[in-house]
């Protein structure tokens, strides 16, 4: 590890923490939003592409993608602690 | 800095509620054809030539070359100049600013199109700032930093400690060069993209993609087994669950770098859209009392707007560290506080 680098002033660690978390929880958000609309419309073109009669696809990627999006959300919340 | 934001949009919601009734009269009297929709899309997409302004009766363009590739014809390389204002030149034209053969047959565009020359551009620039940066660091070693490494120190320290040590743990040093070439990349390009007349790079979705890719393509090389145990099979999970669980988790991985590529380019374009709409508002009104309203309007995003690149900038650094930090991590590696909660203490406490 880098034991030999001169020391230098640490920024207010109460503050770059604050924007770590801004950041961090932020991607989160964006990540479930994404899975969510990933999977749909994945499921949409699947439907289209067999032209299936119900939209077996859609319902079901739909569904996988929300398990997905809160699965993905409470293990990386509760992965810190 | 939240009060100050906060004390100027007051300010800015007071002269609108004060110009309102000037506005709504204005709207009546307003003939002139003016489409917003298509300027700012012309704002913020890609073209084949380099737009600067336009006075009433001439326009500024740089022409860039047209490089196309067409299957059986070979290579044509000509200027954009042929192609200005919906003319046909070789079999080529343009149509909506995408490049297509008069008879329908397939082109592959290598163009140096505006956002190619920006890219360019910046490159250099990124390699003339670094480069003095680092020539600073082999005259003087570790001694007291001069001129623009003065400046440029504290960001790579702060990209090293905060970013790397953080989110990575002991190997972060592997990931130094890609993340703060990325960091510097989303910064340089987003401010460069908010100076007037240039390219919106970091506002294109083949630009974000790309560095998505590259970041994918860095965690999933840099990953070990520990990382794929972790997907395949997840511990704590009955084998009955595992066909859920495994395409739960294998989603996961395509959906962080998608979630990069989403967020820079919403975010860089959104600003783009909001800055040139309230430009636009004197245009549509054509009004005195809008105006200065509009201009402050769009003065006050465009200066919120220098602080939302370095903001994004850190963000997608950050959380690219993260997913290497996610697929570099030990199995028990509690002591460099892997993801970094709440409250983590640098990884290295010793090396002060």
């Amino acid at each position: 590890m880098a034991t030999d680098t001169p020391p230098h002033p640490t920024p207010d660690p109460d503050n770059t923490d604050r924007l770590r978390s801004f950041a961090r929880y932020s991607g989160i958000g964006i990540q479930m939003l994404a899975t969510i609309g990933l999977s749909t419309w994945a499921g949409y073109w699947l439907d289209g592409h067999y032209q299936t009669k119900t939209p077996w696809f859609t319902l079901g990627l739909m569904l996988l993608g929300l398990f997905a999006a809160l699965y993905n959300v409470i293990r990386s919340v509760t992965k810190g602690s | 800095m939240k009060r100050l934001l906060l004390a100027l949009f007051c300010l800015l919601s007071f002269s609108v509620y004060a110009n309102e009734p000037t506005a709504t009269t204005a709207e009546a009297t307003d003939k002139e054809e003016f489409s917003p929709g298509e300027m700012i899309l012309h704002h913020i997409g890609d073209s084949h030539e380099w737009h600067w302004f336009s006075t009433d009766n001439s326009h500024f363009t740089t022409y860039l070359p047209v490089i196309a590739f067409r299957p059986g014809q070979g290579l044509s390389v000509f200027s954009s100049r042929n192609l200005a204002e919906g003319k046909v030149y070789d079999g080529f034209k343009l149509e909506h600013e995408h490049l297509v053969s008069e008879d329908g047959s397939k082109v592959y565009d290598f163009s140096i199109t505006k956002n190619v020359a920006s890219l360019m551009l910046s490159a250099i620039l990124l390699v003339a700032v670094f480069t003095a940066v680092a020539r600073g660091y082999a005259k003087r070693g570790s001694g007291a930093p001069r001129g623009i490494q003065s400046f440029f120190e504290p960001i790579i320290v702060f990209i090293r400690d905060e970013v790397a040590k953080k989110s990575i743990g002991p190997k972060y040093e592997r990931y130094m060069p890609y993340l703060l070439t990325v960091f510097f990349f989303i910064w340089f390009n987003n401010l460069m993209g908010l100076l007037p007349g240039s390219a919106n790079l970091t506002g294109n979705i083949s630009v974000t993609l790309t560095l998505a890719l590259l970041t994918l393509l860095i965690t999933l090389f840099s990953s070990n087994k520990n990382y794929w145990h972790h997907i395949f099979a997840t511990p704590g999970v009955p084998k009955a669950l595992l066909p859920i669980m495994i395409p739960v988790e294998v989603i996961g991985i395509i959906v962080k770098p998608f979630s990069l590529m989403v967020r820079l380019f919403a975010n860089i374009t959104a600003g783009h859209i909001v800055t040139l709409s309230f430009i636009s508002l004197i245009f549509i009104f054509r009004n005195l009392g809008v105006a200065p309203v509009s201009l402050a309007f769009g003065l006050f995003i465009n200066t919120l707007e220098l602080m939302v690149a370095i903001l994004q900038a850190y963000i997608f650094t950050l959380l690219t560290a993260m997913y290497i930090g996610g697929a570099v991590e030990e199995h028990h590696d509690a002591d460099f506080q892997m993801g970094g909660g709440d409250g983590a203490e640098p990884a290295h406490a010793h090396g002060h």
